[in-house]
């Protein structure tokens, strides 16, 4: 497949043959189920039978996955599925093997150039926060647009101090991460990665290092941000914050991609048995 | 924003509603003396026989230096220990290099800390030491007075950034950025004042002064040796690593003692130059092998998470590195870093071994070799010892500020 092909030219190609040459799996059958609002939206993330290998072992195989704009996809699915390595391929903190990843129709491969594009367009947000603790909440927040997007400082601040105040916390501003709650600096977290002003969220696990009171104060920032149109990919398992929020969940089994619909299909009448099994766990 | 409860959920804490009472002073340390000294008759004991083994040797030393001691060798050989074979007439610029360098760390101190009762007490200890030193044998008035000038710039410099606000962030941003410059260029502006111009060479670093030019260089190099090898020692070039992984083993292999001889014998034939920069050169880069392995530490033990939240705001390998990680590591291997610079502090003493070269415990045994102070052995000894230990303490002191001063934003 040649590199210049644009997005819409892959997904033309790829909707006929795939289908046929992936009989032996049954997950790729199934149309994908997109929710009636975003009919007519573009795809933002186009993932085509990606597979990635740690040494000899296979996290990822062949997984394809479409992503429209503003689209809120929930992944789900046992530990060690592969969803963390799935959504870290997405901005390159792992890269796939084969397969191929489109991201806002940039091409993710050997091009650095085309890396940091990606990369500033693409938000992340870890379980374990990741701030960086020699830094204050502000400087944590505008180190990205004033290094990267060499924004005036006066104007990343400003930035910064908006985002706080969006994810509710301007009073912390001064403090350093280690002061701060595991709530609180989660939200910093969320506002380090807007501040890039990406188009694209991913959240791994975003709440699971969290004690219970905060994982809701989190969500609900999450929530807003889903709500204001964000593209957003969510590894977790809040299953109020998929059934509410998501457009689609997708399950992860073994390193593929077993089923995926709307929260409405998952939660009364999943059709594999893993999928079964996994909400039969954790619901 | 929806959901959001009316209130945020923040730890209950309530202002106190009355004063409460304070046990008074005397029953506190009465109850401290108790605690800490005699706990039980086991403790007790210990407290007796520490406090005797204490009292014996303060005793001892009090009557030593007052009274049994001939501090004659030293006083008489006054020049030759401090500076020994550097012109005296030049000697206006050891003083400005010492003044310079006393108000700089004055700067620092404001800047990142602040003087406490007992810097001022170590100030005064030591200033005293050093004015009964200038005051017998022949006083040494100008040099006395000289020394007190460079202890008041320490103290201006100390007052100048000491009582700026700290607050305001981007005066407090240029001061850090000013001191921190200076800091970074005390080492070669100071060789400047003492070398430029034709009337003194580099042979003519003697004495004291030559280990305390020598020190700060191994050190200095050291760090900067130190920190591309870490780097290179972590590369995921293998040809690099290995060749990083090569240097560190190989100079860790043998003694410094062992790399000062080949700076005698084999770098001559090699790079030639005078033995005061061969044995800085050797210094360096010993110290660098140490320093690399202490930041290679530090580099991993900080989370990979760092790296990779770098990665995702978008910063290039070369930001990550400076932003993020180098800030951190380095802050991590402060410790054992300073404990490297305090040992190649006292191994400037081996440069007298091999090298014919005479600092200050070369030059004390050049003293007790003169005939009339061959008696007088522990006495120079004792003094270079005391000597030794004022810096290796200040070095030691400065470092535990520097990590507190630090640990606002630790994890
Ligand atoms: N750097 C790595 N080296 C080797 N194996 C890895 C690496 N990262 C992940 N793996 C393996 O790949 C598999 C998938 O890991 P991944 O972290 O994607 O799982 P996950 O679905 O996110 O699980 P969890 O819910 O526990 O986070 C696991 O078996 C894991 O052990
Ligand atoms: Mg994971």
């Amino acid at each position: 497949m040649p590199d210049e092909l644009s997005a819409a030219d892959i997904i033309a190609e790829s909707a006929g043959p795939k289908a046929v040459a992936e009989t032996d799996r049954a997950p790729s059958e199934e149309p994908e189920q997109f929710s009636p609002r975003l009919a007519n939206a573009r795809d933002m993330i186009i993932t085509e039978h990606v597979d990635k290998w740690f040494g000899d072992f296979q996290a990822l195989d062949d997984v394809s996955l479409r992503i429209k704009e503003e689209e809120i996809v929930v992944i789900l699915g046992p530990s060690g599925s592969g969803k963390s390595t799935y959504i870290r391929c997405l901005n390159r903190l792992e890269e796939h093997d084969a397969g191929r990843i489109v991201i806002d129709d940039i091409e993710l491969n050997e091009d650095v150039r085309a890396l940091q594009a990606i990369r500033s367009e693409v938000g992340m947000v870890f379980q374990q926060f990741n701030l960086f603790p020699h830094l204050s909440v502000l400087s944590n927040i505008t180190l990205g647009p004033q290094k990267v997007r060499h924004m005036p400082k006066l104007e990343a601040e400003a930035l910064a101090m908006q985002l706080l105040e969006r994810v509710g916390i301007p009073e912390q501003a001064d403090k350093f991460p280690a002061q701060l709650s595991g709530g609180q600096q989660q939200r910093v977290a969320i506002a380090r990665a807007l501040a890039m002003q990406p188009k694209i969220m991913l959240f791994d696990e975003p709440t699971s290092a969290l004690d219970p009171e905060m994982i809701k104060e989190v969500l609900d920032v999450m929530q807003e941000l889903a709500e204001s149109g964000m593209t957003m990919i969510v590894v977790t398992h809040e299953m109020g914050f998929a059934r509410e929020v998501a457009d689609r969940l997708v399950f992860f089994d073994e390193g593929a991609l077993v089923e995926q619909g709307t929260p409405e299909h998952f939660f009364t009448n999943p059709r594999e048995e893993r999928t079964k099994l996994f909400l039969s766990q954790i619901l | 924003m929806a959901n959001m409860p009316a209130a945020p959920r923040e730890r209950i804490v309530l202002p106190p509603h009355r004063q409460r009472a304070r046990r008074p002073r005397s029953v506190r340390a009465r109850e401290w003396v108790r605690k800490n000294l005699f706990p039980s008759w086991r403790g007790t004991l210990l407290t007796a026989l520490a406090a005797g083994v204490l009292g014996a040797v303060v005793v001892g030393l009090i009557a030593f230096v007052f009274f049994g001691a001939n501090w004659e060798v030293i006083t008489h050989n006054r020049w030759l220990l401090f500076a020994g074979g550097f012109p005296r007439e030049e000697a206006w610029r050891l003083w400005f290099s010492i003044a310079l360098v006393f108000a700089l760390i004055g700067l620092a101190y404001g800047t990142w800390s602040s003087l406490g009762r007992r810097d001022h007490l170590f100030v005064l200890l030591v200033g005293g030491f050093v004015i009964f030193l200038m005051a017998h044998g022949g006083a040494a008035v100008w040099s006395s007075i000289y020394f007190l000038i460079a202890v008041g710039c320490m103290y201006i410099g100390y007052l100048l950034t000491y009582r700026l606000p700290r607050a305001t962030s981007s005066m407090r941003t240029l001061q850090v950025r000013l001191v921190g410059a200076l800091l970074i260029l005390a080492l070669p502006i100071v060789l400047v004042v003492l070398l430029a111009g034709g009337n003194v060479g580099i042979r003519d670093l003697d004495g004291f002064v030559l280990n305390l030019i020598l020190a700060p260089v191994g050190i200095v190099g050291g760090i900067l040796i130190g920190i591309p090898l870490a780097l290179g020692r972590a590369s995921s070039l293998k040809s690099i690593a290995w060749t990083c992984t090569a240097y560190i083993e190989i100079v860790r292999g043998a003694p410094l003692l062992g790399w000062l001889f080949v700076a005698l014998f084999i770098l001559d034939d090699i790079i030639g130059g005078d033995l005061i920069i061969r044995a800085m050169v050797v210094m360096a880069v010993f110290t660098g092998a140490y320093m690399a392995e202490y930041i290679r530490g530090a580099l991993q033990a900080l989370p990979r998470g760092q790296y990779e939240a770098g990665q995702a705001v978008g910063l290039s390998q070369y930001q990550r590195m400076r932003l993020i990680i180098m800030p951190q590591a380095l802050r991590i291997s402060i410790p054992p870093m300073v404990g490297q610079a305090i040992s190649i502090w006292k191994d400037t003493t081996l440069v007298t071994v091999i090298l014919p070269l005479r600092e200050l415990k070369g030059n004390a045994d050049s003293a007790i070799s003169q005939f009339e102070f061959t008696p007088d052995r522990i006495e120079a000894y004792v003094f270079v010892a005391v000597i030794f230990w004022i810096v290796a303490f200040m070095m030691s002191r400065v470092s535990q500020r520097v990590e507190r001063a630090q640990g606002v934003g630790e994890r």
